[in-house]
């Protein structure tokens, strides 16, 4: 669904942002790329679906080069959450919010009510609701609602949980895991490393530009040593874990973690 | 031209002027270009403009602001021409429009008043920090800090809405919005619903900016409270004459 071939890319073609980044990934995985600030992890997003473009390697997703392809054809298949919500919404009511990607991609008045209706049922949204009378949590469901009316192949979240509190934060993220698990790529860049160790199968680690490391999510996150270079801190499940040592080895939920001291304590 | 009315640091001649200076000589350069009615003065003043920001170490931006003035003129250049329709027709274009001499020359006129008027004022606030313009007006000109201060800020906002506006673009295309069409009239259309998002996050920006400065003591800063001071220099003065001088050379050739 993604590859990255020793993709560079710098803004202005000046200082180098990213560095000889490659990796790919498959259609159907939940991804998270994790890193501190100014790692290269949104850049890198944008990569994806073409808002820039690589000055060294190749970016392909979707079977097209992101060179080639314009990011309005890229988001036929590519739906793109964006940090900040009010950076999307730009229609009047939530009903026209869902509806304008719908209507852009020039789908007929039915499919678009159709569509419309099932999402607006789905989030539980009044269709006649003032978008910028929202509260922000729903602000960012809002425009994920609108991403998933158009049922893309390919999620990319950046920072979705930002800002959320823990209750909107559980509720983005469920909806994306359901996406996940009816075959949406999803790839999340995230700093929240207890959102990565719930969510994503697989994390990539960046760093000043480069791909630190990259691997399932139980193992890099349990990777004291990688995670440090990237000056990220384990999730507190994986932390205490490592921390205990001996008889905790590889425990990375709050289950596993309670299984085992029962585990212990009936020993 | 991302970025072009961020301070850049320096201490070149240029830099050290007193702001007040500095926008008085960028203003007396502005006047100059439409004192004179020839091309070639404006061609001078856009040679001039280069050659300060030369020296005040920006020829890299000056130029990058060049050029995007000179894609904006030529769109100007075209309109205007067809527009004058007095003198001798050079070319006749079907709809009855035509070419003339007199819609060149003028025309041209116009672009190159418009990149020479343009530039210096760009250029004074790449060398002047908008806290130091402030500053100048509240204490050598003794305009209310209220005032110095809206004026600053509505010049610092110009980036910062500039910035905000490509980022809705971009969350747009991302959406299927054709901003990546090289079609212009396509992309006019389609900017006109983006206002709706501009307007809400200005408005939330400007809130939290005036509720931040009044939270900290904003309505308690009088004419005295900013401990800089900006006085004028021999340099100052040089260059307030040499503005003068290229109005009067403007008049009279």
């Amino acid at each position: 669904m993604i590859q990255f071939d020793h993709v560079c890319f710098g803004y202005d073609g000046l200082q180098s942002t990213l560095e000889d980044i490659s990796f790919h990934v498959a259609a159907g995985e939940f991804v998270a790329v994790a890193g501190s600030n100014g790692a290269g992890k949104s850049t890198l997003a944008k990569l994806v679906n073409g808002l820039a473009r690589p000055t060294a390697g190749r970016v392909v997703t979707g079977g097209m080069d992101t060179r080639k392809a314009h990011t309005s054809v890229l988001a036929r298949s590519v739906g793109f959450l964006f940090q900040n919500p009010d950076r999307q919404i730009c229609q009047n009511t939530v009903r026209e919010e869902i509806q304008f990607g719908l209507t852009l991609r020039g789908f007929d008045p039915k499919e678009t009510h159709a569509r419309c209706q099932e999402v607006l049922d789905d989030f539980g949204f009044d269709g006649n609701a003032a978008p910028f009378s929202l509260s922000r949590g729903e602000r960012q469901r809002l425009a994920l609602a609108s991403l998933l009316a158009l049922r893309p192949r390919l999620l990319i979240l950046d920072e979705p949980t930002t800002g959320l509190d823990y209750r909107e934060c559980t509720h983005i993220m469920q909806i994306v895991r359901r996406q996940n698990c009816q075959g949406a790529t999803v790839l999340m860049i995230s700093h929240d490393m207890e959102i990565v160790q719930d969510y994503a199968d697989r994390v990539l680690v960046l760093h000043e530009g480069r791909l630190l490391g990259d691997g399932p999510a139980r193992r890099v996150l349990a990777d004291r040593e990688l995670l440090a270079q990237a000056s990220l801190l384990p999730p507190q499940i994986a932390d205490l874990a490592l921390r205990l040592g001996e008889g905790f080895e590889g425990v990375f939920t709050a289950e596993e973690m309670v299984g085992r001291i029962e585990g212990r304590r009936s020993a | 031209m991302k970025g072009f009315l961020e301070y850049v640091p320096g201490d070149t001649p240029l830099h050290r002027l007193n702001p007040l200076t500095k926008l008085l000589l960028s203003l007396l350069i502005c006047a100059s270009c439409f004192v004179s009615g020839y091309h070639l003065f404006s061609v001078g003043i856009i040679i001039l403009n280069l050659l300060m920001a030369a020296s005040a170490g920006i020829l890299r931006r000056a130029a990058v602001m060049l050029a995007s003035l000179a894609k904006l003129s030529l769109v100007l250049f075209l309109i205007q021409v067809l527009c004058v329709r007095q003198g001798t027709p050079l070319l006749t274009l079907p709809l009855g429009l035509i070419i003339t001499d007199r819609g060149v020359s003028f025309s041209l006129l116009i672009v190159l008043r418009l990149i020479a008027a343009t530039l210096p004022l760009a250029l004074m606030l790449s060398v002047t920090q908008l806290s130091d313009l402030s500053g100048a007006l509240v204490d050598r000109v003794g305009v209310p800090y209220l005032y110095a201060f809206a004026l600053t800020t509505a010049i610092r906002f110009i980036p910062v809405f500039a910035g905000e506006m490509s980022g809705i673009m971009e969350a747009q295309t991302a959406r299927g919005v054709e901003f990546d069409s090289h079609n212009p009239f396509k992309k006019i259309r389609l900017i006109l619903p983006l206002c709706v998002p501009l307007l809400i996050s200005s408005v939330q920006r400007i809130e939290g900016s005036a509720l931040s400065a009044q939270l900290r003591g904003f309505n308690l800063r009088r004419r005295h409270s900013g401990y800089k001071r900006y006085p004028f220099r021999i340099t100052d003065l040089a260059s307030l004459l040499a503005g003068a001088a290229l109005i009067a050379l403007a008049a009279c050739i």
